[in-house]
């Protein structure tokens, strides 16, 4: 491979190689999640197979949060214009998975405890906080877009992604585990390890770890495009 | 709606005589709290017949595809930025300048 005046930003090589990994392994997982067969649960049924999906989707975004938190912390260390990129690329996937998981809770709950009711939103507390929490990422995009500086952009909305981050394990966690709901874990709720069949595991923790390999997959690719367009425009909104 | 409702309170009472009958009512998270919920209060919509038919395995479907369109949206919308970007490469770097 020629070698660039200015180093790429990314290992391709590597970055090839996980792509790789990660649909395979996702391919695997999705495989995996409709075929192992568990215990009949009362009420659930087969919807118990969305915690591969359902689920790891929190986990991602808890994740995204935390990479684009230690960008912004590093923004504000330096001041380099990547680390600003990443943090932004970071919170948007972040935010992605949030609302695939906000959506797809939505649906589960919808065909499976608000069956014969039409009720599509429960104010389930989860629910709700969850909510703010990607209201408060919204926040953060239209912080961004107030700032024609670029380093002003960038040391602020790094200030706001760091307490956005913050926020993020209480509203998730903490909160909702305090009230009523229909989470596992909250009030009166066994904990997720209390209720969840052993064999279950064997695919809940691969499709944990397979959804942040697509998150990472996904983050890299926009990290790739917005730093190409931040050398050509300037410009590292995307 | 309000002679439906005097029916749900009639099947609910003998829900919760029938369970007290047969030990122990059930103890998992989701029962416990939301026993109400499989009393139906109104006919199953052409969408529930799909959705909670085969154990509601649908309802698994559904959510995947919701992920999977998801990922088709991201994916597309970062290869407009890639276009964009591509288009301004094009324009503003004359052509065998290699040095971006």
């Amino acid at each position: 491979m020629k070698q660039d005046v200015q180093p790429l930003i990314v290992n391709v090589k590597r970055y090839t190689l996980v792509r790789n990994l990660v649909f395979g392994w996702l391919t695997v997982v999705l495989f995996a999640g409709f075929l192992l067969n568990f215990p009949k649960i009362n009420i659930l049924e087969h919807t118990a197979r969305n915690l591969y999906f359902h689920v790891p989707m929190w986990f991602t975004m808890m994740a995204a949060a935390f990479v684009s938190g230690y960008h912004s912390l590093k923004v504000l260390q330096t001041g380099d214009p990547l680390r600003d990129i990443r943090a932004l690329q970071a919170a948007r996937i972040g935010t992605f998975f949030g609302i695939l998981g906000l959506s797809t809770g939505i649906v589960w709950s919808r065909f499976t405890w608000y069956v014969g009711t039409d009720v599509w939103w429960n104010f389930d507390p989860r629910q709700i906080m969850v909510s703010i929490q990607l209201l408060i990422y919204g926040g953060y995009f239209v912080l961004r877009s107030a700032f024609d500086e670029p380093n002003r952009r960038a040391k602020i909305s790094a200030v706001f992604n760091l307490f956005a981050m913050t926020a993020l394990p209480f509203l998730l966690y903490v909160i909702p585990r305090q009230m009523e709901s229909l989470h596992p874990g909250a009030e009166g709720n066994p904990a997720f390890s209390q209720i969840t069949h052993p064999v279950m595991r064997l695919v809940f923790y691969p499709a944990i770890i397979g959804f942040i390999g697509l998150f990472w997959v996904l983050y890299t690719q926009r990290v790739r495009v917005a730093w190409l367009k931040y050398r050509v425009t300037q410009d590292s909104e995307m | 709606m309000k002679t439906s409702l005097a029916a749900l309170f009639q099947d609910a009472s003998q829900a919760i005589l029938a369970d007290s009958t047969t030990a122990n009512t059930v103890s998992t998270a989701y029962d416990s709290l939301w026993s109400g919920a499989d009393i139906p209060t109104q006919a199953p919509s052409a969408l529930e017949q799909v959705m909670l038919s085969d154990e509601k395995i649908f309802v698994v479907l559904a959510v995947v595809l919701i992920i999977w369109t998801g990922i088709i949206i991201l994916v597309l919308r970062t290869d407009r930025h890639l276009q964009r970007v591509e288009r301004s490469v094009a324009e503003n770097i004359p052509l065998g300048d290699d040095d971006l």
